[in-house]
């Protein structure tokens, strides 16, 4: 095998963005106390507006980060559904009510569905969180359905149905687990580019309020300072660039762990 | 591969209709209607009324979407709250500078990648390949809006050599406007796309046909151009299709932060002013571009390899 980027690296790439998101909040200093705009008081410096940057910082992640994994995971319990049912029927009908919508869907930019979402509910992150989930239903249902499909018709399930095994056992003891090793690799790509989807709303203004002390916010609002105070945008941006980074290496990592058991001989 | 055309043609009509009933559902559902977005406090409710009148916003939700969908079928996209105009017409001043920087960038992104996809895939594990793919592993990575504003801070305000924002002019006559966006657009699309024609080649590479042929002495040349690019080409064109999302949103992007007056420039002032009509205008026009992409990577790839089943 190819040596790659060491996996300690990765896991710090993530961890790091990860623990200042979760616990960021909790030590943050009051970072409402306006001083001179991108001046060099504090750690890191003030912003646009006079904040402290490193006070900025503790508190951005929540959303920049948040936003994204709530959406995968809502993507994820809906699309996920979707895919084991539709799997797992013996009615085809039923395969096709609930996987036909999904075709039409598929090719709608997800940018735009967000920013037609934004006009209603601007700064709202729920509703931009809801947005960038139904965006990725129908490619998660899509990929756990095809997963499934080989378990399901599988002689195992056959037996557990003869066994009188019940639906939940088989679909969700048998079946779900056969999906995982897809699924793993998916995901990790998937909240990568739901930090970017959600991270390029915020930075385009149709997301959070531009004063927010969201880290895509942050890059967007101070970005004419970057010659005056360049921790103002470069941290955030680091944070950010460092968690899909990091999620990228683990995602790819992944997927040539399960590629490897996929055509290993059993 | 007719009876495929066909059906994959239909399938696109069917789309084509909900996307169209969707539009309108999503944009008309939105909290708060136009009159009301329009003036806030400064008119009387009477005024607001007759405003409501006046831009038939008292009809039931059915009768304004069968007059805006048959508005939509002989070209009439409806009338801007903002500016007055038809939404047609900002549709058309919009277009133009969106579709050359997609050209533009396309038309960089499609060679560069095909060549870097082979030159990866036919040295797999190599030292090339593995460097290759670790950069585009790192750069995919990267929203382009981080490298927008770092490659605007460097080439433009302390160097000085590239021009930050459009000021005025054709991006056809000066094509240096089109560098800087053109090359943060690259980052993420070609990354993406040679990685998917570095695996179509390798598995190319590895099927019995491409074996055989080797045997028989077929020139390398010809082996790669004749034999392995169609096959290594169907998940690159697929992917091509699924980056066009990406792209778009790059585009998005990218037109805001150097300030283009292309379609994305549009669609966010209408978000930003609530002009209705226009923002249901341009996503409809958006949604189709979308869709006819989907359907053309769809049946170039049946060209090439003719056993592609419809849908799944």
């Amino acid at each position: 095998m190819r040596a790659r980027i060491p996996l300690a690296i990765s896991v710090v790439l993530v961890v790091v963005p990860l623990f200042i998101a979760l616990f960021g909040p909790l030590i943050s200093v009051d970072s409402n106390k306006a001083g001179l705009p991108y001046s060099a008081d504090g750690v890191l410096g003030t912003d646009g507006l006079g904040r402290d940057v490193l006070g900025l910082l503790l508190v951005g992640g929540r959303t920049a980060l948040g936003m994204a994994f709530g959406a995968v995971l809502i993507a994820y319990a809906v699309g996920g559904l979707i895919g084991l049912v539709a799997a797992s029927t013996r009615h085809r009908w039923l395969d096709e009510v609930l996987i036909r919508p999904l075709d039409v869907l598929l090719p709608l930019p997800s940018l735009l569905v967000i920013s037609v979402v934004a006009v209603g509910w601007q700064a709202s992150a729920p509703a931009i969180t809801l947005a960038v989930a139904m965006v990725n239903v129908p490619t998660v249902a899509r990929l756990v359905r095809a997963a499934a499909l080989d378990a399901a018709s599988s002689p195992v399930v056959e037996a557990l149905r003869m066994q009188r095994e019940s639906w939940a056992t088989i679909q969700l003891g048998y079946v779900g687990r056969a999906v995982i090793g897809p699924v793993a690799a998916d995901i990790g790509t998937r909240i990568t580019l739901a930090v970017f989807l959600v991270a390029s709303v915020n930075f385009l203004g149709l997301g959070l309020s531009p004063t927010a002390s969201d880290w895509a916010v942050s890059v967007s609002r101070n970005r004419e300072g970057l010659l005056l105070q360049p921790w103002s945008v470069l941290a955030p941006a680091i944070l950010l660039v460092s968690f899909t980074l990091g999620f990228n290496l683990l995602a790819d990592r992944l997927v040539h762990h399960t590629r490897r058991l996929a055509v290993s001989p059993v | 591969m007719r009876s495929y055309a066909a059906g994959r043609a239909a399938l696109a009509v069917v789309q084509l209709a909900v996307l169209s009933v969707l539009v309108f559902v999503l944009t008309s559902l939105l909290p708060g209607d136009a009159a009301d977005m329009r003036f806030d406090e400064t008119l009387s409710p009477e005024q607001v009324s007759r405003l409501r009148e006046q831009l038939g916003l008292d009809q039931p939700a059915l009768e304004r979407f069968l007059h805006w969908f048959s508005g939509v079928l002989t070209g009439d996209l409806g009338t801007s709250l903002i500016s007055g105009g038809p939404v047609s017409e900002i549709v058309r001043d919009s277009v133009g500078a969106t579709l050359v920087l997609t050209l533009a960038t396309l038309a960089v992104v499609i060679p560069l990648a095909v060549a870097l996809g082979i030159l990866m895939g036919t040295r797999e594990n190599g030292r090339l390949d593995r460097a290759i793919t670790s950069v585009t592993l790192a750069l995919s990575a990267i929203p382009d809006f981080v490298i927008a504003v770092v490659l605007v801070a460097v080439f433009s305000l302390k160097l000085g050599w590239l021009p930050a924002t459009w000021i005025g002019g054709s991006l056809l006559t000066s094509p240096v406007l089109l560098v800087l966006p053109v090359t943060v657009l690259l980052g993420r699309t070609v990354c993406l796309l040679s990685r998917q024609v570095r695996a179509g080649t390798i598995t190319a590479l590895n099927a019995d046909y491409v074996v055989q042929a080797r045997r028989l002495g077929v020139p390398r040349r010809r082996l790669l151009l004749r034999h392995v690019l169609p096959n290594a080409a169907v998940p690159g064109v697929q992917e091509l299709a699924r980056t066009g999302d990406t792209l778009l949103g790059g585009v998005l992007v990218v037109e805001a932060i150097f300030a283009i007056p292309g379609f994305a420039t549009a669609l966010v002032d209408g978000v930003e002013t609530r002009d209705i009509p226009t923002v249901q205008g341009l996503t409809l026009v958006l949604a189709v571009a979308a869709l006819l992409i989907n359907l053309g990577a769809d049946l170039v790839c049946n060209r090439l390899v003719p056993r592609t089943e419809l849908l799944r």
